[in-house]
């Protein structure tokens, strides 16, 4: 009886809003509803499917502020998503906010370096944009249809990170009550994205790996980087990836990469793939140990993006090579990797020259299990070899087991991001690998002091998370924004 | 795709997905939206990936199939736009097109009785009247050049597109200039792409099967094709669901026009100037990547200039004309008078095009005195030479 009550409820609601902001722009068919049913990780049996009432796709702010409204005063949950949601676990009988078709880029600041944007904007959207400005932004490892908002605000791996912590500057902010506010300097009549905060405190950092809990993004200024007379992609090849680190961390010291990735050799040589390269090189790769390289194939690659005046760059890749040595690896030269590894070096001129995505093909292989920790330089080292003889007992059924690792901020925080590519069916098997995810997540924040990057369980952060559920209260006191998300246990507050 | 293909076998191709709608846009930096139904509500739902989570969700018993299932996989417009640009699919082995498993879903809704009401329920009612959906061909090659010692054969069975007949009547005079002996394969019957795109699959076997006895023993002369869906289907399915097919050489008719004018067999006339937009079809770009022949072709015409227009080739926008279902209102039409805009927008004279379907599509949508400003690239070279 209640059930039918809230059915009919929602089909109430469903129809207010057609009519506050147009039909065609809400949908409530059983195709839609199901197709936004598991959008975890794509169509995966391993998590709960869970059925939106009906599935928003606004054109406006001002749409948002009506769905937000409308879900408020029925109280019915929220999820916001954009093209390629796939932390995000949504809720039953919900509504799926779809921001992809607000996808403007919006403003293309030059001289200050930011772009305004909205939600639904994609990488390859804004890579595409940003063409011919100038500048250039952050690409992640992610596909290029990936919102740029979405990487930036779960704070996920991306280039350029060598300097900052957060590509965020600014963001527009829906409330479930209807308020829209602005985190950064936009907030004040006239004046542009260029300061996140101040005079009042960092509100864009409470939007940041908050999964959409805390309110509705409806607009976002994000940094973007000059692009410079010269740049040039230099790599070095390391036998471990304790030395690769020292590496990357003696050239942060001493101010010489605009940015610098380590890879081990299963992911270098996997991930910029093109499709016809999978029944090739990716059968040597499934059958190897990710331990022993092949004679002559480095276990860590890093790739470091020099970039200035051409002069600047010239006497940067020598102190590269002088770096690499100190650090006992060795300068790979262009035509060495060229002629070694084609298809890495593909990978990086598409990814630094024309600075956007390769789309990672090796995700075909299997269902992505992944975990990622920032940890010190330091514990980064104990935390790699940590993680990777942890995936490697599960054998090479998971192969290739793929990570990087890149510094924030100048060095004082690694991420090492390290998957496997399980076989999708596999749920047992996947379902194991959880396990051990969650035992690692544990293991490595008591010993190396390895900070998850994803939520792990609101027990673990204490007061921190008492305060935030307190704030959480007050913005969104009948819980309706990203319910099951992951900032909190599922459900409740 | 094998005829005996079911859905539990493309689970794991389908599971791939990330559904990050890289199926719906053209290639970087452009970007060009290029999946119709997407274009016209963009949505998870109407991409490709949208489709294989549909599939997905079939399976997982979250759905069932109904009318509205059928009008749904009907209203993607097949013009594979997915599978040109989905990396990440096409890199999973056994590779299955996104398109073909939306033909299975089609297939699977057909084999439960739904069929989207109109054009797709006129053809199935065909099929299952006649078990065929062909008709009878008037394409009559003229005595001077038909030779059965020819090395060539005119693949010329279509005649189901509505402007299919007079292009074939023009096609014939054109090998009557150029001259060439040439000979006929088949007088009636469909070759099947129709009964594949559109999951009539159990009468297609027996009837790919009758084509390829007759077909045999000319395989090893070169086939030529006007409808660019006939060739695609013959060059690229045949072999997976034939097992005895063999290879066969093949031409699209733009090819044969452009060799001509290169042998000097065709010669242009100067008929004044006039600026035309070539539509490249979907079949006969992104199915058999024939892009140049009709520009050669184009370029070989006196006083003809070609002004492409903003999505071409490999990123051409369709026409819709196979958009069957009803999912989405007016999808075909739309799609269409999307496509006039961007021609519109070139200021040429004339829309040329190298598929029946896609000039019946267009001439559908324009008024009564526009028409004739669609025309078939044959139609073209006749006036010209």
């Amino acid at each position: 009886m209640l059930a039918k009550k809230e059915s009919n409820e929602k089909e109430v609601a469903c129809q207010e809003l057609r009519e506050a902001i147009g039909a065609e722009k809400v949908r409530d068919d059983e195709i839609t509803r199901v197709t936004y049913g598991r959008i975890r990780h794509g169509f995966d049996r391993m998590w709960p499917f869970r059925k939106p009432c009906f599935v928003v796709f606004p054109e406006t702010r001002e749409d948002v502020v009506e769905t937000l409204k409308l879900a408020n005063r029925y109280k019915i949950p929220v999820t916001s998503v954009g093209t390629a949601a796939i932390v995000l676990g949504t809720t039953e009988g919900g509504i799926i906010l779809d921001q992809r078709r607000r996808d403007k880029v919006i403003e293309i600041n030059t001289d200050s370096g930011y772009a305004v944007i909205e939600p639904g904007v994609s990488f390859d959207k804004l890579t595409s944009a940003l063409r011919g400005t100038g500048y250039k932004c952050s690409v992640g490892t992610m596909p290029g249809p990936g919102t740029v908002l979405g990487q930036g605000l779960s704070r996920g791996s991306q280039s350029f990170t060598t300097r900052y912590l957060n590509v965020i500057l600014d963001l527009e902010v829906v409330l479930p009550n209807g308020t829209v506010f602005s985190t950064g300097s936009s907030h004040f009549e006239n004046v542009g994205s260029h300061l996140r905060y101040g005079p009042y405190p960092d509100l864009a950092g409470l939007y940041t790996c908050a999964y959409g809990a805390m309110g509705v993004i409806t607009k976002a200024a994000i940094r973007i980087h000059p692009v410079n007379e010269a740049s040039r992609i230099h790599f070095a090849g390391f036998d471990n990836y304790s030395d690769a680190v020292d590496y990357v961390k003696d050239l942060i010291n001493n101010n010489i990469p605009e940015h610098t990735f380590i890879w081990d050799w299963h992911m270098y040589l996997s991930w910029p793939l093109a499709s016809s390269d999978m029944d090739t090189v990716m059968p040597k790769i499934l059958e190897s140990d990710v331990r022993e390289p092949p004679e002559g194939t480095p276990y860590n690659m890093v790739s470091t993006l020099l970039s200035g005046y051409k002069e600047q760059v010239d006497v940067y890749e020598k102190i590269c090579a002088k770096v690499a040595k100190k650090c006992h690896g060795s300068v790979l030269s262009d035509e060495e990797v060229e002629k070694r590894f084609p298809a890495t070096l593909a990978g990086f001129n598409q990814q630094y020259g024309d600075f956007h995505y390769r789309e990672a093909v090796h995700w075909s292989k299997g269902r992505f299990a992944g975990w990622y920790v920032f940890a010190e330089p330091k514990d980064i080292k104990e935390v790699e070899k940590f993680a990777v003889n942890e995936l490697t007992k599960f054998g090479k059924t998971i192969n290739p087991i793929s990570y990087y690792s890149h510094p924030f901020d100048f060095g004082r925080s690694f991420l090492l991001r390290i998957a496997g590519f399980p076989d999708p069916d596999d749920i047992e098997l996947r379902m194991k690998i959880g396990k051990k995810f969650d035992e690692m997540y544990d293991l490595a924040l008591k010993r190396y002091g390895a900070v998850p990057i994803r939520p792990i369980g609101s027990d673990r952060a204490g007061t921190y998370m008492q305060v935030l559920r307190s704030i959480k209260k007050t913005l969104d006191p009948n819980n309706i924004l990203n319910r099951d998300a992951g900032l909190f246990e599922e459900g409740e507050l | 795709m094998k005829l005996t293909t079911t859905l539990e076998d493309v689970q794991a191709t389908a599971s791939r997905c990330l559904r990050d709608a890289r199926c719906t846009y053209g290639s970087w930096p452009e970007n060009q939206p290029l999946c119709p139904i997407y274009w016209h509500d963009p949505s998870f739902s109407f991409s490709g990936g949208g489709y294989l989570f549909t599939v997905l969700a079939l399976l997982d018993n979250k759905i069932d199939f109904d009318q509205s299932m059928a009008d749904y996989a009907f209203s993607c417009s097949s013009c594979r736009a997915c599978d040109s640009n989905c990396s990440l699919i096409r890199s999973h082995t056994p590779y299955v097109d996104i398109l073909d498993i939306i033909r299975l879903l089609r297939r699977e809704a057909v084999k439960r009785g739904f069929v989207p009401e109109g054009p797709a329920m006129k053809i199935y009612e065909k099929v299952k009247g006649n078990g065929d959906y062909g008709e009878v061909s008037e394409f009559k090659l003229p005595p001077g050049i038909s030779s059965d010692e020819a090395e060539t054969v005119m693949f010329a069975e279509c005649s189901h597109a509505g402007p299919q007949k007079e292009i074939s009547e023009v096609v014939v005079r054109l090998l009557e200039k150029i001259g060439n002996p040439v000979t006929q394969f088949a007088e009636k019957g469909c070759c099947g792409s129709t009964l594949y795109d559109f999951g009539f699959w159990e009468q297609l076997e027996p009837l790919a099967k009758a084509h390829w006895e007759t077909m045999k023993p000319m395989k090893d002369k070169t086939f030529i094709f006007i409808n660019p869906h006939c060739q695609e289907f013959v060059v690229n399915r045949y072999p997976e669901i034939l097992p005895d097919f063999s290879t066969v050489d093949n031409q699209h008719f733009s090819q044969v026009l452009a060799d001509a004018f290169k042998d000097g067999k065709l010669k242009s006339k100067n008929k004044g100037t006039i600026k035309v937009s070539y539509h490249d079809p979907c079949y006969l770009g992104r199915g058999l990547q024939i892009y140049d022949a009709p520009r050669e072709v184009l370029a070989s015409l006196e006083g003809v200039e070609l002004v492409e227009m903003e999505r071409n080739r490999e990123n051409s926008f369709c026409c819709g004309a196979r958009t069957l279902g009803n999912y989405v209102p007016n999808l075909a039409e739309d799609t269409a008078k999307e496509r006039i805009k961007e021609f519109e927008a070139t200021s040429a004279d004339l829309l040329i095009t190298a598929c029946a379907y896609c000039k019946g599509m267009f001439q559908q949508v324009l008024p009564d005195k526009d028409k004739d400003r669609v025309k078939d690239l044959a139609e073209l070279v006749e006036e010209r030479t």
